[in-house]
């Protein structure tokens, strides 16, 4: 049996083995679930820095017409992930440090980390210096929604804090309070 | 009976310096009985008696003195009575105390040189009259009929064990006891123990044991020939009249110590009055039932043949329990035995191994000579003993010609089943295994004995047991071609199974068979190799455990889904293994 490849309407190539109908169950040989839990979780994290995705829900598993429909779902083999197999696949990406859950203390939704957060904090340090926002303080929302769309645009607030604490850690940032909440001030940093 | 008095006297008269004392002194003569102390004090007791504790050497005080007679026995402590058994003269200085006469006693617990001493504060013994209903062994009661056994304590004795009615015969038989005491003749004439009571309100005649009428309820007249109270009041003796009030004092002088735990029997004993009327429901004394009916008021009537009916039933349960446990005992004692046994036999072989020469050298020289040959006569019997009993010993010499003789039979055993599976060579019959390559343990061997039935080989017992089938086929691989294995399952399920139906080769052609059609249900897999779904399913999740093929779940269907059983399984070759991601990047 010979499984293509396949191209989403979002422009998402995915894999061959989507097409597979045994992808979608759980297997119960360890050893064989563990490759497919390697192959969702490179789909799933392949698909959320694509669409820029940074949270996933095992609700998504249950409902239909969300972000990761084209993901969770494949109509051509009239098959889908089962929330239960869906909430496997989240807790190896926590255990393997490609997610996290947030919040915490639950283990329905994780944030998923297509960067970590310290690739964030380079990416974050970068974009600060080459607008020019070196030494300005800046809200949260600054960062997050800024007039001119970056790469940072719709970072969770949760992940942007860990990345800021890492930069502040490096002497690169400074969370100040101000009146509206918290803000940050960017250094040009050694 | 008359001799207890004649020794107490002998000291109660010697020391008699006042008035005062001598009120003391008659304990001795005045609360306890004579007994043959050579008879064990286990045969002195009453049915429903039970011996409590025992302390040697204890002395007597008579009152402050000591007693000469009795300074040195043992005493027993039931739960009616006291015992003293003299160590010196068993025979003629022991005597018994009834705790019913105990009032009060104390305690001291010694000084220096002196002996910790229990105190008895004693009642004047009435020796009453229910003595004599001992004296008559059994009694029948008047009212209902029920013949009282004998042997029981005499107040229990007094009182009717079915219908509770006192024995009407006792007064009478105070008779009796003038006789056994000379000394003191029954002061009151025997009541005429048939006169009828007339109830002075409805004029009935009762029943001379009964205390109300039996018609109207009304208390009846105490007449003067209900005895109960006189005969045992004023029938002291004639000469201590001044001090009947007066208390008697025995003391026992624990000179070997054990004096606290014996009193702690004492009181318990005293506290549980045992000797209170307590009819023995089940009068063959059944302990058990002891400990439930002393504290049951009443145990006449209906509810007292009830309770004597569960007493009986829950005797014959004691009864069995103790006999199952005697059988466990022995089971564990029979361990022993074996391994004594076998210890017996292995010294017996040393014994005529060394010493070969002395019975027979010219056998002495084989490996193995017979034992008739080499052993003595006694270690022959002892042999030929052991075996009767069914020792037989896997190491003696004896037995390792059958175990050759075993290993032999099981051989042929394993041929004639090979013979069975394959289908013997030049035979019409066909083997068990020509059309199905994998079978299931138990098919096996309802099969081979099926066959066996036909076949009746003489020399074998027709039927083989289970144990002997599972010695039996670890050895097929060798007389079968192609060899037939055992495999046992993930569910436990042995079975045996040809070439072609080992794990291996059953994984390579299942995925061969999948990837060349479609992926398939368990159910159709079964269909292809003809075996039942049960036994495909185990070994297909077995081939699954390998990583050799993989599941697809119905259930994980957008649209329908589901299905019946292995309906809803579809298995596909492992398509994850070497899989090289082609998707984004």
């Amino acid at each position: 049996m010979i499984f293509t490849t396949h191209t989403t309407k979002s422009g998402f190539l995915l894999p061959s083995i989507h097409s597979a109908p045994p992808f979608f169950t759980e297997q119960p040989n360890p050893a064989t679930q563990a490759i497919a839990t390697d192959h969702w979780i490179r789909l799933i994290l392949g698909y959320a820095r694509h669409r820029k995705l940074f949270f996933l829900k095992v609700e998504d598993a249950e409902t239909s017409s969300n972000d990761w429909d084209e993901v969770l779902k494949n109509e051509r083999i009239n098959r889908k992930v089962l929330p239960s197999h869906l909430s496997y696949v989240l807790e190896a990406m926590v255990k393997k440090n490609v997610a996290v859950y947030e919040p915490s203390k639950q283990t329905r939704t994780v944030m998923l980390y297509w960067r970590t957060p310290e690739e964030w904090a380079e990416t974050l340090h970068n974009w600060a210096s080459s607008t020019g926002q070196l030494t300005t303080i800046l809200t949260y929302y600054d960062i997050t929604d800024p007039p001119v769309e970056s790469e940072l645009t719709g970072i969770p607030v949760p992940l942007l804090k860990k990345a800021i604490a890492i930069l502040a850690k490096a002497g690169k940032a400074q969370v100040i309070g101000i009146s509206e909440g918290e803000g940050v001030r960017f250094f040009a940093g050694n | 009976m008359i001799d207890e008095r004649s020794c107490a006297r002998d000291h109660t008269v010697s020391h008699q310096p006042n008035h005062t004392l001598s009120s003391f002194l008659m304990a001795l003569r005045r609360s306890t009985r004579f007994i043959d102390g050579s008879i064990p004090v286990q045969a002195l007791l009453y049915d429903d008696e039970e011996l409590l504790a025992s302390q040697d050497g204890v002395g007597i005080y008579d009152g402050q003195q000591k007693a000469p007679n009795h300074q040195s026995g043992i005493v027993y402590i039931s739960t009616h009575r006291l015992f003293y058994i003299d160590a010196l003269n068993e025979l003629d200085h022991s005597f018994t105390v009834d705790q019913s006469l105990v009032l009060q006693t104390e305690y001291y617990a010694g000084l220096f040189t002196s002996s910790s001493k229990v105190t008895l504060h004693l009642q004047r013994n009435s020796f009453d009259q229910t003595d004599a209903a001992i004296a008559n062994g059994g009694w029948v009661c008047d009212v209902c009929g029920f013949r009282n056994p004998a042997g029981l304590s005499p107040k229990a004795a007094s009182i009717c064990s079915l219908c509770g009615v006192p024995n009407s015969s006792v007064p009478s038989a105070s008779q009796h006891i003038s006789k056994s005491l000379p000394t003191s003749p029954s002061a009151s004439p025997a009541p005429p123990s048939d006169t009828s009571i007339s109830c002075p309100a409805c004029t009935f005649l009762n029943h001379p044991s009964l205390l109300s009428c039996e018609i109207c309820s009304t208390p009846l007249p105490r007449r003067p020939a209900m005895k109960s109270a006189p005969t045992s009041r004023p029938e002291s003796p004639h000469d201590d009249d001044d001090d009947s009030n007066s208390t008697l004092v025995l003391k026992l002088s624990f000179r070997k110590g054990g004096d606290k735990p014996f009193y702690a029997v004492l009181k318990r004993s005293l506290k549980g009055k045992a000797w209170q009327v307590r009819q023995s429901v089940g009068n063959t004394s059944l302990n058990g039932c002891h400990e439930a009916g002393r504290d049951a008021i009443s145990k006449t009537g209906i509810s007292g043949i009830l309770r004597s009916v569960q007493c009986s039933v829950q005797g014959e349960q004691d009864h069995l329990t103790d006999a199952l446990q005697d059988l466990e005992a022995l089971m564990a004692k029979a361990k022993d035995m074996v391994r004594l046994a076998a210890e017996l036999n292995e010294k017996l072989t040393t014994v005529s191994s060394i010493t070969p020469s002395f019975a027979s050298p010219a056998s002495s020289t084989s490996v193995l000579p017979p034992p008739s040959a080499t052993e003595p006569e006694e270690a022959t019997f002892i042999r030929s003993s052991l075996s009767q009993l069914g020792l037989h010993m896997s190491n003696a010499p004896v037995t390792q010609d059958m175990m050759k003789d075993e290993r032999e039979w099981m051989e042929e055993l394993a041929k004639e089943l090979a013979g069975v599976l394959q289908g013997t060579s030049g035979s019409t019959r066909t083997g068990i295994m020509k059309d199905r390559g994998i079978i299931a343990l138990d098919d096996v061997w309802g099969g081979w004995n099926r066959a066996r039935g036909l076949i009746r080989l003489s020399h074998i017992p027709a039927l083989i047991p289970p144990s002997t089938f599972l010695q039996v086929i670890p050895l097929l691989p060798i007389y079968t071609n192609p060899n037939i294995q055992t495999r046992t399952l993930n569910s436990g399920l042995t079975v045996l199974h040809t070439p072609p139906f080992s794990p291996a080769a059953f994984a390579s052609r299942l995925a061969g068979f999948i990837s060349l059609t479609a992926p398939q249900t368990t159910i159709d897999i079964a269909m292809e190799e003809g075996l039942s779904v049960s036994l495909v399913k185990e070994m297909v999740e077995a081939v699954e455990a390998d990583g050799h093929i993989v599941r697809d779940d119905a259930n994980a269907a957008i649209v329908g889904g589901g299905g019946v059983g292995g309906a809803q399984l579809k298995w596909w070759v492992n398509m994850f293994e070497g899989y090289m991601w082609d998707g984004h990047v």
